[in-house]
This record gives structure tokens, sequence and C-alpha cells, in this order.
């Protein structure tokens, strides 16, 4: 979309995470999802890759998803948002019959999932009364949804899930196309919570005194804190360019490249996080401070879709090799 | 800038800038490097090659010697360099553009073209035996004399190949009483000057790069002098933040190959690798892959206008974790490089331990990224 556009949707997503981003853990109560999650539907962001030529690229998705991220918000804005449309829109013709803005389900440790997949997870489902399936051979079918499924993330929904009919299948290239679209999104949320919680510390560490002087003064702070900057940076360049990839490179470039991106945040996010909440020292420890929340956000994410243990060995495979 | 889509892509006069330059390769190849001959008297012979082909300074002005492309031209120079396995581009790129911001017309004018065509070999006097770190504490003092010369004295350290070069970029203080940052000047030094010694030093890996280099009431005229007086330290900061760039100093094509190495080897040894080596040479992809990632990042914001900055300390970060866990885990991969007399792999493995000493150590790139990225208040660390 045109600049101007982007910086317009990029306001409303601001001002929508400004009025209800939450303040604590305490403060996620279902009547506070529901509003949220309205509130989000309301801005038809869902729209954005749901066409057959898409309104925004992937890199403005992929910045999106950067953006909500950076936040304590309970909303489904990857799952429901972003995700769930692009399955929508790969599916072509077979696409058009399903209605409203479903979930994605995944395996139960947040997988990619099997054809054979007996059990599923509706995964960031908040407000979905259905979900989609896409699985390792493409297949997509709808799947019903079961009952919540409460997972170590306190921000994120998820259900039980079971595979229902089959709507549709992927071309092989469509299939690399949508693994690296997921991969780049879930990692565009985790690189936004890492940058965030990484500059709340940086701020903490200006007002924060200690031995009558701020604690970002002392070298041991500024150099963890400058580590863990290096580490968001990376996490950045990796996931940018991996959507941009999706925008204008071949899909199994763009497969590399996303689970490259996955990998790195994979680690980088996590430390990155461990660093803030060092530097917060005892207050990140408490059930009020927001810090957990985003360590519960990242430790997970981390292991959505690919965990680095599965990346790395696949990643060691030369190029052009199998997979 | 980094909330804002980039464009990550190659110009689109960049493929037959490489379609070009293959040509040019498949014409010309390689040199052979003669028994006995040094490094940099082989890389020299390379560079005047290269240049003859107009293959030097393609993101200087053509006024300057240069082609009057970007940074992205000489960065695919580069790759085709490196996919190849021959020799990088000549390290030029971070002292042309030292004098394209600071020195004068004339001086670009003079020095420039001479520099691109290998005319000149140019060395960097930066770091002295007690300024290493604290840069900004150097001693060596050129004094000024009424009718404007002035004369150096004092001694520099780490002048890589200084014995094969005609100038140095060298730079001195000039006030013994302003604060340090606001006393530095920089100079370009024919090193065949009366009162300049090189005394070159051998390296862990063996290697004769690094010298020490001795000035003993040496002249310099008013015209050798680069910028105004107290121009030095920002005129070096430009130049460090340049060659902290990945792609800059063309390390990345080096890198890539022995990545692919790694794989191949790994693929063809399945089964016979230790536990856990495939998911470390699976993370030195990830690793190259970032630099990479992060390298056209930067290219990008250049293009889009920003200027080098600070935040080229990250770039100084991520390049020392590529080059180091990468090195690391090639001696794992050929273990005969550590149990036997050592091969290049094990001298590449040893210079990658200075990766996070040369250009400013690790600790130093930290202290940046808290002071000028962060922000960090004040601590005893500037």
């Amino acid at each position: 979309m045109e600049s101007e556009e982007f910086a317009l949707v990029r306001e409303l997503l601001r001002s929508f995470t400004a009025r209800h981003r939450i303040g604590s853990a305490d403060e996620a109560g279902p009547a506070a999802r529901s509003a949220a999650q309205q509130a989000l539907d309301g801005l038809g962001l869902a729209e954005l890759r749901r066409t057959a030529k898409p309104v925004a690229t992937v890199q403005e998705c992929a910045l999106l998803a950067e953006e909500h991220g950076r936040h304590p918000l309970t909303t489904s804005f990857l799952g429901r948002t972003l995700l769930a449309p692009e399955a929508v829109r790969l599916l072509g013709e077979a696409g058009r019959e399903i209605d409203g803005t479903p979930a994605l389900a995944l395996a139960p440790d947040l997988g990619f999932p099997r054809p054979d997949a007996a059990a599923l997870v509706a995964w960031d489902c908040e407000g979905a009364d259905s979900a989609l399936c896409v699985d390792t051979e493409g297949t997509v079918r709808r799947a019903e949804l079961g009952p919540p499924a409460p997972t170590a993330d306190l921000l994120r929904t998820v259900r039980g899930a079971r595979p229902g009919p089959v709507v549709g299948r992927l071309t092989a290239p469509a299939l690399r196309h949508w693994q690296a679209y997921a991969l780049v999104i879930v990692t565009s949320e985790l690189v936004g919570a890492a940058r965030e919680l990484v500059a709340l510390s940086v701020g903490y560490a200006r007002e924060r005194r200690q031995y009558g002087r701020p604690i970002g003064s002392f070298q041991a702070v500024r150099h963890l804190l400058a580590d863990a900057t290096v580490l968001v940076e990376a996490c950045t360049s990796a996931t940018r360019y991996a959507a941009w990839c999706l925008d204008h490179e071949p899909p199994g470039r763009a497969l590399t490249a996303a689970r490259v991106a996955k990998a790195e945040a994979g680690s980088s996010a996590v430390e990155a996080v461990y660093t803030g909440m060092q530097v917060f020292g005892g207050i990140a420890q408490t059930w009020e401070h927001v810090a957990h929340l985003y360590l519960r956000r990242v430790l997970v994410g981390a292991t959505a879709l690919a965990p680095p243990g599965e990346l790395l060995p696949t990643l060691a495979e030369p190029e052009g090799a199998t997979r | 800038m980094t909330e804002d889509p980039l464009d990550f892509g190659d110009p689109a006069d960049l493929e037959r800038l490489r379609t070009a330059f293959r040509a040019w390769l498949a014409e010309h190849p390689l040199p052979e490097r003669l028994p006995d001959e040094p490094l940099p008297v082989f890389l020299h012979r390379w560079h005047r090659l290269l240049h003859s082909g107009g293959w030097v300074g393609l993101d200087v002005p053509e006024v300057y010697g240069g082609r009057g492309l970007t940074s992205l031209h000489q960065v695919a120079v580069s790759d085709e360099l490196g996919a190849r396995g021959a020799p990088g581009v000549p390290r030029v790129g971070y002292l042309a553009h030292a004098l394209l911001e600071f020195a004068s017309e004339d001086q670009r004018r003079r020095l420039l073209p001479r520099m691109l065509a290998g005319d000149d070999v140019w060395c960097q006097g930066f770091s002295e035996p007690g300024a290493g770190s604290d840069l900004a504490g150097m001693s060596t003092y050129a004094a000024r004399h009424d009718d404007g010369h002035y004369t150096v004295r004092g001694q520099k350290l780490w002048t890589s190949y200084a014995q094969y070069s005609d100038r140095c970029l060298l730079l001195a203080r000039t006030d013994r009483t302003a604060r340090p940052h606001a006393s530095v000047t920089a100079f370009a030094l024919p090193l065949d000057r009366p009162g300049v010694t090189v005394r070159p030093l051998r390296a862990a890996n063996g290697d004769d790069e690094f010298c020490e280099l001795f000035l003993d009431d040496v002249r310099l005229e008013e015209s050798e002098r680069i910028g105004a007086e107290g121009d030095g330290w920002a005129l070096a900061m430009t130049t460090v933040s340049y060659e902290r760039n990945a792609l800059d100093t063309g390390h990345l094509s080096k890198y890539g190959l022995l990545v692919e190495r790694l794989r191949r080897t790994a693929h063809e040894r399945r089964g016979e690798l230790p536990d856990g080596l495939l998911s470390e040479i699976g993370r030195c992809v990830v690793d190259y892959e970032v630099l990479l990632a992060h390298a056209r990042r930067r290219i990008a914001e250049r293009l889009a206008g920003q200027p080098a900055g600070p935040e080229s300390s990250v770039d100084k970060l991520l390049m020392t974790r590529a080059e180091q866990r990468l090195y690391a885990t090639a001696l794992k991969v050929f273990p005969q490089e550590v149990h036997g007399p050592g091969g290049d792999v094990f001298a590449q493995y040893l210079y990658s331990r200075a990766a996070s000493v040369y250009g400013g150590t690790s600790q130093i790139q930290r202290n940046i990224i808290a002071q000028r990225v962060l922000r960090l208040t004040d601590g005893a660390d500037r």
C-alpha cells in the first residue's frame, strides 16, 4: 500500500493498542478480552491479506504484527487477523465458501500439524467460532473448536480443536509460502515483544538509582543492555528481510529466510527478555509487573511452529538438498 | 527508519553490473600468487588488475576516480569475487569515505584517484602503545610552526601492512591543552618521509600484517592536513563506522564459502558427526544469514539517506559473533586442523579471535551502544 495509507493503518492499530493494552495479568479477564477483540475486529484489518491481490505486503503485515507484539494485548491479531485470512487467500476459489474470521488450528505442541493429527489446538482464537487447519502436506480442513486449553502465555486464547472436512489443497509453492508467512508473522510478534521489553528496561535503567546514581550508568548494566540491543537488531533484520523475501523472492528462498528469522528470534528474543527482566530486578519478579507477560509470550512463541532445536539441523542441510 | 518498510532488493541495474563483471572475470583470470610472494604484494597486483577494469571504488564519484554508483554495487562486486573464492576487493572503501567527507577538494582530486588505482597504497595510523581502546588518549603530537608546517613525534601501532604502504592516514594531537576529542587532527603522511621508521610485528597466526610506526620529528606540510585542526576525532569515527560494516570489508562472502563447506561436509559425513554438531553448523548458517540480512538492511537504510553512525557498533558485534562461532565450529568439523600442524582454517580461526579486538574491542562497542544508541546517562566509561 502507499506509505501514507500504511501510516494511517498503523496509527489505527496504535490507538487501538494504547486503549486496550493491559497493565497487569489481573486485567486479562474474559470481559476485557472480549471487548478488546470486538474493537480489533471492528478495525477490519482481517481484509489486509484476504483478497486475491492482497491489500498489504507481507512486510507491512510483519510490521503491524511487531507493533501488536510490543504491548500486553489479549487480542487475536495473529491468528484471526493476519494468519487465517492468508490461508483463505491461498485457497483461491475454495476459500470463497469460508465465512467469518476463523482462527488457526495447530498441533498441540504448536507445530505445523501433520495430516494424521487427531487432536489439534485452535491457537490465538479469541472471539473465533471456527478454525482452519493447514497440514504439512498442504491439505486445508475446517476444525471444530473444543474447550479452553490454557497455556503458559496468559495473553493468548487457546482452545482444543478437532479436524473436520477438507476445504481445499495448497500447491507445493503455496504451502512453502504459507509456512514462510506463518513463521514470519509469529516471529514479528516476538521481535516486537523483545524490542519493547528491552526499551522499557532501558527507560528503567535511566530512572532507577542505586549507590546514588542511575543504574544505567554502571558498566555491568550498560553492557547487558547493549548486548540485548544487538540481539533485538539481529532478530529485526532477519525478520524484516524474510518478510521482504515473501513479497519479492521465490517461496523456497523465503522459507529459508523465515526459518533463519525464527531460529534467531527463538533464542535471541528470549535472551533479550531475560536481560530486560534482570535490569528491572526484583520488581519484574512480581505478578503485577508486565515482565512475566512478555516472558511467557516469547517463551511459548519461540517454540511455536518450529522450535530452534528443529530448525537448526534443517538449516544445516546444504542449499538445494532435501526439504 | 526501522519502523517503515524497507527495500531489501537490488537496484535494477545491478544484475547488468554483475553480468559485466562476470564477463570481465572470464577474460581476466585471477593472477597466480608467486612462490615467496608476500600476500600484500600479490593483493596489490590484484588491486591494479581490478582497477584496470573499473572495479574499484564503484561508490566513489567519477571526478575522484570512481564510478559514481552506490555501495550496493561495490558489494555486488565483492559478492561475485567471494563466490569464486577470489581475494576480495581492495580494502580502500573506508579510507576513501574518510577523505570524501573530510579532505579538501584539491586533496580529494589529488589523493583519491591514486588510492583507488593502487598507485598509492594506504595504511591507517590510529592506535598507539598507550592508546588502544582509549584512542583519544593518544600522545603522538604534531607541533605547528609559524609558516604552517608541522613536526610530528610519536609512535603508532597495529598499522596493517605499513611496510608495503606509501601513505598513512595519521592521527596526531595538535593541542596539548584542549580536551582529547577536540585536539586530534588527521594527516596524509607519505611513508618515505625522513624520520619515519616501520617495523613489522609477527602476529599469533605467523603473519606480519601488523606494524609499529615510529615518527621522529617528521615534517608535514599544512597541505597534508586532512580537514581542520580538531577534525581528527570525527574523521576517525567515520572511518571506523564504515570499517565496522561487515559488507564494506568484504568479510561476508568469505563466511559464505566456509558455511557452505561445513554444510556439505556434514551432509557427506552424516551419522559420523558428534552429537549436536549438526545444530552448531545450523547455528552458523543462521549467524551468516542474519548478517547478510542485517547488512542488506543497513545498505537499504543508507540508500534511503541515513548515514553510518553509532549503530555500526551493533554491526561489528554481530560480525564478531558470526566469525568467532563459525571458525570455532569449523575446527570441530575439521579436527585435523587442531591435531596437526594446522592449515588455513586454523590460521583463520586464530585471526577470528582478533575480531573482538580490532576496530574497537567488543567492550568498547558495548560502551558506544549504551552511550550513543541507548543514550544511557553517562558512566565512567565514555
